[in-house]
Order: C-alpha cells, then sequence, then structure tokens
C-alpha cells in the first residue's frame, strides 16, 4: 500500500503544477495558481503522511503544511490590503 | 481475565484493529485522491475555456478543501483506532504527532472553506460593479 500512496503523492504533485498553471492562466493572477498549488500539495502531503509513518514523513508534511499556512497567509494580507487601499489592478478578461 | 483472554486474545484484536485501521486510512486516502483528480479535471477544463473568467475559481477550491476535510476525517478516524492498540511510546508519540497535525489542519481547512464560502455568498449578493478580481 505504501508504494501505491508514495504514487499516489508524486501524481498528485504533478497535477498540482498542471493545476496551478491552469488556475494562473484563469484568473491571470499569480496568488490564484500559487493557492491551488498549495492546496495540491497539502493533498499530496496527506497522503504520504497516510504510509508508514516515520519521523521523516512526519516532519515534512509538518514543514509544508507550515509553509502552506505562512505563504496563505501573507497571500491572503497582501491581497486584503489591495483591496482596503483600492491599489488592486483589475483583472480585465483581454490580458 | 483469562475470560477476556480466552474470547478475545489481545492478538486477535490487534489483527482487527489492524485491518480496519488499513481500511479507514485507505478510504482517506482515496478520497482526497479523488478529490484532487476531480479538482485537476474542473481547473483544466476552466482554463481551456477562457481566460480571466475567476467565477467558478473559488468554487473548484472550495470543493477541493471538502474533499480534503473529508479525507481528513476518515484519517483522524483511523488515528482514533490506532489509540485502541498502540505498544510502544514511539508509536504513541508518532500517533500524536499525525494527530496533531491532522487536527490543525482540519481546522485551518475548515476556516479556509467558511471564508471561501462567504466570499462567494458576498460576490452572488453584491453586484459585480465592472471589477472581477480575485476575492481572495
Amino acid at each position: 500500500m505504501n508504494a501505491w500512496l508514495q504514487a499516489g503523492a508524486v501524481l498528485t504533485t504533478g497535477l498540482g503544477l498542471v493545476a496551478a498553471t491552469a488556475a494562473w492562466h484563469l484568473t491571470r493572477a499569480v496568488r490564484g495558481g500559487l493557492a491551488v498549488l498549495l492546496n495540491f500539495l497539502t493533498a499530496a502531503g496527506l497522503l504520504r503522511l497516510a504510509s508508514e509513518p516515520s519521523w521523516d514523513s512526519i516532519i515534512l508534511a509538518a514543514a509544508v503544511i507550515a509553509l502552506r499556512k505562512l505563504l496563505g497567509a501573507s497571500l491572503h494580507q497582501s491581497s486584503a490590503k489591495r483591496t482596503t487601499h483600492g491599489g488592486a489592478r483589475p483583472l480585465s478578461p483581454g490580458r | 481475565m483469562t475470560l477476556s483472554a480466552e474470547v478475545l486474545p489481545e492478538s486477535t484484536l490487534r489483527d482487527a484493529i489492524g485491518l480496519l485501521v488499513r481500511l479507514v486510512e485507505s478510504a482517506g486516502a482515496l478520497i482526497i485522491f479523488i478529490g484532487a483528480v476531480w479538482a485537476f479535471a474542473q481547473f483544466v477544463r476552466a482554463g481551456m475555456r477562457g481566460r480571466g473568467k475567476v467565477a467558478g475559481f473559488n468554487r473548484i477550491r472550495l470543493s477541493l478543501g471538502r474533499f480534503l476535510v473529508l479525507g481528513l476525517e476518515f484519517q483522524l478516524a483511523g488515528d482514533v483506532l490506532r489509540t485502541a492498540v498502540a505498544p510502544s511510546f514511539a508509536e504513541i508519540g508518532q500517533l500524536a504527532a499525525i494527530a496533531a497535525i491532522r487536527t490543525a489542519l482540519n481546522y485551518f481547512l475548515g476556516r479556509e472553506i467558511a471564508q471561501e464560502r462567504a466570499e462567494i455568498e458576498r460576490s452572488e449578493t453584491t453586484p459585480p460593479l465592472g471589477a472581477k478580481g480575485l476575492p481572495t
């Protein structure tokens, strides 16, 4: 089962890279793509954590999740700052 | 004590719980994987459909978050089952660390889902006024 879970985690990471590109293409904003990539990386980390637990995999999963929270918080903060200061560049469909 | 040992030997209990843990954790992992594949297909389809259209973007992220939370619930159930048989302190320590990570992630994902749902509802109720920016 471990091999399946490891393969699933690698596949999820690959899917996340493609989906993040698609999300960036869709929203024309880097933070949109980054948020999607972080979601997929979390999913991959959870799959890896479901296989035979070891301290290495636990530390790796915790690091990915902490990084995800840190980046997510900074993305949210920057978007909130843009919204409150009105400095957001409007996303037009043509760009 | 003797009666319990005869009716349900510890090795049988350990095997049964091991099987249940595998089943429940596999179900959780499968849900997470299916959610990732589904979200991938939706993002690629939406990305190919058109540039700058962000209407469905948050909905897809919300659905992916729901899949992750559901999978996490299953994995937490597996952790609870595992506490029934944890023979060594090393195993208990690992179990505690994994359960802590999963519980924290479950909490944060739940908060994110609530935030995104509120933003979707807000964008549906307020007129767009030409602003098509990413709400998050």
